[in-house]
């Protein structure tokens, strides 16, 4: 068989069906049957009057062979018919077709590019065996409102032996490490895991080996580095395997590389859990809540049934609840984010989809004509819905294909500007699964936009519509209920979008103006670390910039930003018995300069000072938080507490500084002084008098190279810019929103205007007629600008509506306002109604400029 | 041949013709229609009757005609044809276009054609 004929009898077979064919054998045997019959009344033999028949029909096979090419070709040939037919028109129009499809593109870009975000960050399954059996456990405390905390590593052990539901569980950690080599220092990510956690997740390494339990247990300094880290620092070189490196300090063997794209394995180095600095205490019950526990359920487990058997276990062991959840990377504040955004910019698309229909409606009207014609040529009703169909299809094509270039460029757009910190935000891209969302979309825009004037095609009589062709516009009563419904439609969905924007500028404001109990403006901040962790190192540091000029002070804190929080036994001595109690507690060591520098008020006692040395009793400045928590309002100065068996005596008390982030209410902070308590990485700050404190980096850095050459230096930046990374988020979810409902807004002004310019041109008419017995121009200036005033608040209350449901669905990303905001409604509704009353206005006047003469003499 | 001096059904023809005949004489079968056409034809008309069924085909996509099964006169399960709106549209015009063509023609073939002469 030839190719050619293969592919058409593929052909064949795709509009072929079995039915038609055994049914036109039917009809032909009982033509066949009928002719014989009347063959034999003519006096026939049975015999002859079968040829008869036979030759009388003619061959049949070729007629068949016609009659079922006729039917597929019809297939086609009205296809083909229907698009050559819809590609002039659409060509015919310009003005419509550019319009429209630029409005399309742009929505469904919009749509597209949002939904690979959505796709790549929380749609597609990680790269792990049988990813959904795999759930995160969390530490709940809910007497310190702890919610999804981080776990000490001995109960995850606890978990870990006593669950029956899951097959096994792995504790990971991600901390930093400086990395020295001839002549340099930096600073890398490591990860601290147990070693299960490779056929926990099924991840093999892609080259030399995992390392054991036995290793784990030995302490052995062994690391796996990622691919990344292997390609830059190693040019991917096989030699990786087997080379010692020198981590904080102490050598550690490379023994295997990971493969690339794991979102939770690509820290730099991953080492043995155990490797953990003072392991030994740390599985103890004081030790810190440092553990991100992950297990894979056993086969058949729901998550459900696992919560429950967790629960059992945590009440057995008393103190904390258990929660477990599925393995995800992003938070839920970020999917319900990620999920406003892609819901507002869908919004963005019917809206879209809504103009076009009004677009087309008008143009239907005019075209009510053509319709007409064609009907009365033979048409049948159907293929005129087809038609209209067939065009609004073509025209959501044409606008899904540009699309799909418009998320090109809004994908290359958000990797560039890395808008949020969201996992495998960067694998972004347009994959088969965005594809076919594209082709959903372009679908339910076709059928969107198409169905409006097929409606009103469904609603009127074509007869009809030929007799009033006199009159320039023949506007369907359907047409116009159609589009006033529309019209709401896009009012109602700009009210909700704006609200939401609304109240998300009211949470952005709120936020901005947050005090973080620090003064943070010409600040900067640098990490800083030594491979031995000394006192004075960092006061020797210290003293070399306080002396640089344009340096005013400077100071030293462990960590200044910080994440999860270690919850820690906190024994606090009252005058006649000591009080124990856990409590969520963020310790870091300062130096006496640094609540200078970030100008923190002193509310009580004493900063530190140099007598508060290395061999003098271990004292401790509190903040507020920390003193109205376990004092109760009490002085606290001269109060002693133990922290596990180290004693604090209190010489002070500070503000209280929003360290997690602007919106988290500050914890119970405590500082001790550097000497008692060095460690080998910590934040510099320091305040200059210089306005762009960047300017300084270079002398900075040089200064600490003059006390340690080898000293890393890195993440130099300023505090304000600091602070100003715990708003991109936010910022940018809040100027996206914004954008969204201005365009939303401006569509449905187009929309009401364009509608209230119909319908005074469909009722020019009956306005000459107004005037001619004697209505007043102010009377018609009201009566058009009522209706369009009655449309926009129908669509404000139905909006309104939608934006209390809007507003309680997003309420966990607003900060500072409520859901039901008075003031973000009001002003909304005054702004859409003010639009909307502009929209109408100029129409209006120029109703009040018709002259009744010219208005009857149009007929 | 027996039929050589009988005129074979033109195509276009075919579906004037068979639009007449449901015209003229209701729902019809296959059958039915191939005989009328050539009973009125005094058997002059040669229709090849196999060629009438995916002309059926077309004027049924056309939305000339319709069709559904049913019982014949002699209780023979057969497909019916019926002339629909458009179909009867269409009968209109082909007719009138047959008129305007073989008046046309007609023009032809008298013996002067001094009309044409005239004209040009």
């Amino acid at each position: 068989m030839s190719w050619t004929s293969v592919v058409s009898a593929r052909l064949r077979g795709l509009f072929e069906h079995k039915r038609p064919e055994r049914e036109l054998d039917e009809e032909v045997r009982s033509h066949l049957e009928m002719q014989i019959e009347d063959n034999l009344k003519a006096g026939m033999s049975p015999q002859d009057a079968r040829y008869a028949a036979l030759r009388s029909f003619g061959a049949i096979e070729p007629m068949k062979e016609s009659y079922r090419e006729r039917r597929a070709f019809s297939v086609v040939e009205t296809m083909a018919h229907d698009l050559r037919y819809t590609a002039r028109t659409l060509r015919k129009s310009p003005g419509f077709t550019i319009t429209s499809v630029t409005v399309l593109a742009l929505a469904i870009g919009a749509n597209t590019a949002m939904f690979s975000v959505l796709n790549a960050v929380l749609f597609r399954p990680l790269p792990y065996r049988s990813p959904d059996q795999l759930a995160t456990l969390w530490t709940e405390i809910p007497s310190q409102s702890v919610r999804e905390g981080r776990s000490t590593y001995l109960n995850a052990e606890q978990w870990r032996s006593q669950s029956e539901t899951f097959a096994d569980m792995a504790m990971f950690d991600p901390v930093s490490a400086t990395l020295t080599s001839a002549g340099e220092a930096v600073q890398v990510s490591v990860l601290r895991i147990s070693p299960n956690i490779f056929s926990l997740l099924g991840v093999q390494p892609l080259n030399g080996r995992a390392f054991t339990a036995q290793e784990a247990e030995q302490r052995e300094h062994v690391a796996l580095i990622s691919h990344a880290f292997w390609q830059s620092r190693f040019g991917g070189s096989p030699n990786a395997v087997g080379a010692t490196v020198e981590l904080d300090g102490r050598p550690s063997r490379i023994i295997g590389i990971l493969p690339p794209g794991l979102p939770n394995l690509n820290a730099d180095f991953s080492e043995p859990h155990t490797l953990f600095p003072g392991w030994e205490t740390l599985p103890g019950p004081m030790s810190a809540n440092s553990w991100f526990v992950i297990g894979r359920l056993r086969p058949g487990v729901t998550l459900e049934k696992a919560q429950a058997e967790m629960s059992a276990i945590a009440n057995r062991l008393g103190n904390r609840g258990i929660s477990v959840v599925p393995f995800q990377l992003t938070g839920p504040r970020a999917r319900l984010a990620l999920w406003m955004l892609m819901g507002a910019v869908f919004c963005v698309l019917i809206i879209a989809a809504t103009n076009v229909a009004g677009l087309s409606l008008a143009r239907g009207a005019s075209r009510g004509r053509e319709f007409a014609v064609r009907a009365a040529l033979g048409a049948s009703h159907s293929r005129i819905v087809r038609q209209l169909l067939a065009e609004s299809l073509t025209l959501a094509a044409l606008s899904g294909g540009l699309g799909i270039l418009v998320a090109l460029a809004g994908i290359r757009l958000i990797l560039a500007a890395q808008p949020a910190n969201l996992a495998r935000l960067n694998e972004t891209n347009l994959d088969l699964r965005v594809l076919s969302g594209v082709l959903a979309l372009s679908m339910i825009t076709g059928v969107l936009v198409g169905l409006a004037p097929a409606i009103t095609l469904a609603h009127r009589s074509l007869r009809a519509s030929v007799q009033e062709s006199g009159r320039s516009v023949s506007g369907g009563v359907s047409t116009r209920r159609i589009r006033r419904a529309l019209v709401v439609t896009e009012f109602a969905l700009a009210i909700m979008l704006s609200v939401g924007a609304g109240l998300l500028i009211r949470s952005l404001r709120s936020v901005e103006n947050v005090d973080p109990g620090f003064r943070y403006d010409r600040v900067l901040l640098t990490n800083l670390s030594t491979t031995v962790a000394r006192a004075d190192f960092y006061e020797r540091v210290l003293e070399q910039i306080e002396s640089l000029p344009g340096v005013q002070s400077a100071g030293v804190i462990g960590d200044l930003f910080i994440g999860g929080n270690a919850e820690q036994l906190v024994t606090t001595e009252g005058d006649t018995r000591a009080i124990s109690e856990p409590l969520r507690l963020r310790r870091d060591e300062v130096s006496a300069g640094f609540f200078k520098t970030l100008g923190i008020p002193l509310l009580k006692g004493r900063f530190f000072s140099v007598d508060d040395g290395p061999d003098s009793p271990r004292v401790a400045i509190v903040n507020d938080a920390m003193a109205r928590r376990l004092w109760l309002g009490a002085d606290p100065v001269g109060k002693r507490f133990k922290l596990g068996n180290l004693g604090f005596t209190v010489v002070g008390v500070v503000g209280d500084m929003r360290r997690q982030s602007l919106e988290n209410e500050p914890i119970p902070q405590m500082f001790e002084p550097l000497a008692q308590n060095a460690s080998r990485r910590a934040n510099l700050l320091i305040r200059t008098s210089v306005d762009d404190p960047l300017k300084m980096v270079a002398s900075v850095q040089a200064a600490v190279r003059r006390v340690e050459p080898r000293a890393p230096v890195y993440g130099v930046t300023t505090l304000d810019n600091r602070l100003g990374a715990f708003l991109t988020e936010r910022r940018f979810q809040t100027s996206l929103l914004i954008g969204f409902s201005t365009i939303a807004l401006l569509m449905a002004a187009i929309g009401i205007y364009g509608l209230i310019q119909y319908s005074i041109a469909a009722r020019t008419h009956e306005i000459g007629i107004r005037m001619a017995i004697g209505a007043r121009a102010g009377e018609i200036f009201r009566m058009i600008l009522s209706e369009g005033l009655k449309l926009s608040l129908t669509g404000l209350g139905l909006g309104l509506i939608g934006a209390l449901l809007l507003g309680r669905a997003v309420s966990s990303l607003l900060f500072g306002v409520t859901a039901t905001d008075p003031l973000t409604f009001l002003a909304v509704s005054v702004l859409l109604i003010s639009v909307a009353a502009a929209a109408c206005y100029f129409p209006a006047r120029r109703a009040m400029k018709i002259e009744p003469i010219e208005a009857l003499r149009n007929d | 041949m027996v039929s050589s001096n009988k005129a074979d059904v033109l195509q276009g023809t075919l579906i004037l013709l068979v639009l007449r005949t449901l015209e003229t004489l209701g729902p019809l079968h296959g059958y039915g229609i191939s005989r009328r056409i050539e009973q009125i034809s005094n058997e002059v008309l040669q229709l090849n009757q196999g060629t009438l069924y995916p002309a059926l085909l077309r004027m049924e996509q056309e939305g000339w005609i319709a069709a559904k099964w049913g019982a014949s006169e002699k209780n023979r399960k057969a497909r019916f044809y019926s002339i629909t709106g458009a179909g009867r549209r269409r009968l209109a015009k082909e007719t009138e276009e047959w008129r305007r063509m073989s008046s046309t023609i007609e023009r032809f073939l008298v013996p002067d054609p001094a009309g044409l002469a005239e004209e040009s």
